[in-house]
């Protein structure tokens, strides 16, 4: 039965099997460190190349890039900037095969880990500004954002509710987010204005 | 209802278990780990791209037999660079080195011997 099998190495962090890396230069490292992420290259190939074996070809590209490329960096965030090579990768793949003109990945924002993001509402007012802000999304947005942060119901579940397709409802939740933000940053805005 | 709002806001990512993924895919969880899942994979792009990528390949089951195989030729990548490397440190091992060296500079001395034999 095929599966992802949990390494023994987990337990040692990305930046751990950097350093050893760097230590020694034994790729074996760098190896233990790509299979973490094997899947997820795959889905990105994928997402970009709408291809099954061009994706898993591209994965393989993936790998021997990383494998020829990671000692010559600094890398502080590993992840981040794997997503940036397989980003960059199946972009400059995809303008190889269609012409198309594709833009690059900015270095310095996939450098920036996510967790280190600033936070763009971290005041207590805004939970309050919220339910209002819900309603001001539009009724697909708002439907699917209730339904997943309120409710908590998976995209199938959602999916069924509303008639709209998985990818639909995930681009709901995530523009609806992303709405949500801007409305309430916008909203604190004024708050803030009004005060004198 | 406060702590389901705070989750619209929040950045939180814990790392995503690959395995869970493939359960996932393969429908395998309940529709609450369904929602935990997909929440914490909307928060970071690499994820949420992967998620978007694998919902395209027709059959989910394969999924895992395909990273299984890439693995697999990773590690055969990554263990040939390390033979390589072991076999060149046997190739330069000192005292192979020392016998060269001992041996080059017997056949000078011995040309330089036969040399100046001749010239006298």
């Amino acid at each position: 039965m095929p599966f992802v099998k949990s390494s023994r190495y987990d337990h040692i962090t990305d930046t751990k099997l950097l350093e050893l890396y760097h230590a020694d230069r034994n790729q074996e490292w760098i190896g233990i460190l790509l299979e973490r992420y094997t899947l997820l290259l795959l889905g990105v190939c994928m997402k970009y190349l709408k291809d099954e074996n061009e994706a898993r070809d591209c994965v393989q590209q993936i790998f021997l890039k990383v494998l020829t490329e990671v000692g010559k960096y600094r890398i502080d965030y590993f992840k981040s900037w794997l997503y940036m090579v397989a980003k960059n990768h199946c972009l400059m793949k995809l303008r190889n095969q269609n012409g198309r003109i594709t833009k690059e990945l900015n270095d310095q924002v996939a450098a920036v880990p996510a967790e280190n993001r600033t936070e763009l509402v971290e005041d207590d007012r805004a939970y309050d500004l919220l339910e209002e802000a819900i309603n001001e999304l539009n009724e697909e947005q708002r439907q699917c954002v209730i339904l997943f942060y309120l409710k908590k119901n998976s995209y199938t579940q959602i999916s069924e509710k509303t008639g709209y397709s998985m990818m639909k409802v995930k681009s709901h939740i995530q523009n609806g987010k992303r709405n949500l933000k801007i409305i309430l940053d916008r909203k604190l805005k004024q708050k803030s204005e009004r005060k004198p | 209802m406060s702590d389901s709002l705070k989750d619209i806001l929040s950045n939180l990512n814990p790392d995503i278990d690959q395995e869970l993924l493939l359960q996932y895919l393969q429908g395998k969880l309940s529709a609450e780990e369904q929602h935990t899942l997909e929440k914490q994979m909307m928060e970071n792009d690499f994820e949420s791209d992967a998620l978007d990528g694998l919902q395209d390949f027709d059959n989910k089951q394969k999924i895992g037999m395909l990273v299984d195989q890439l693995n697999k030729d990773l590690r055969k990548r990554t263990d040939k660079k390390k033979k390589l490397r072991k076999k060149l440190r046997a190739d330069l091992d000192p005292w192979l080195l020392v016998t060269i060296v001992i041996i080059l500079l017997l056949v000078v001395i011995g040309y330089v011997l036969v040399r100046s034999q001749m010239g006298k």
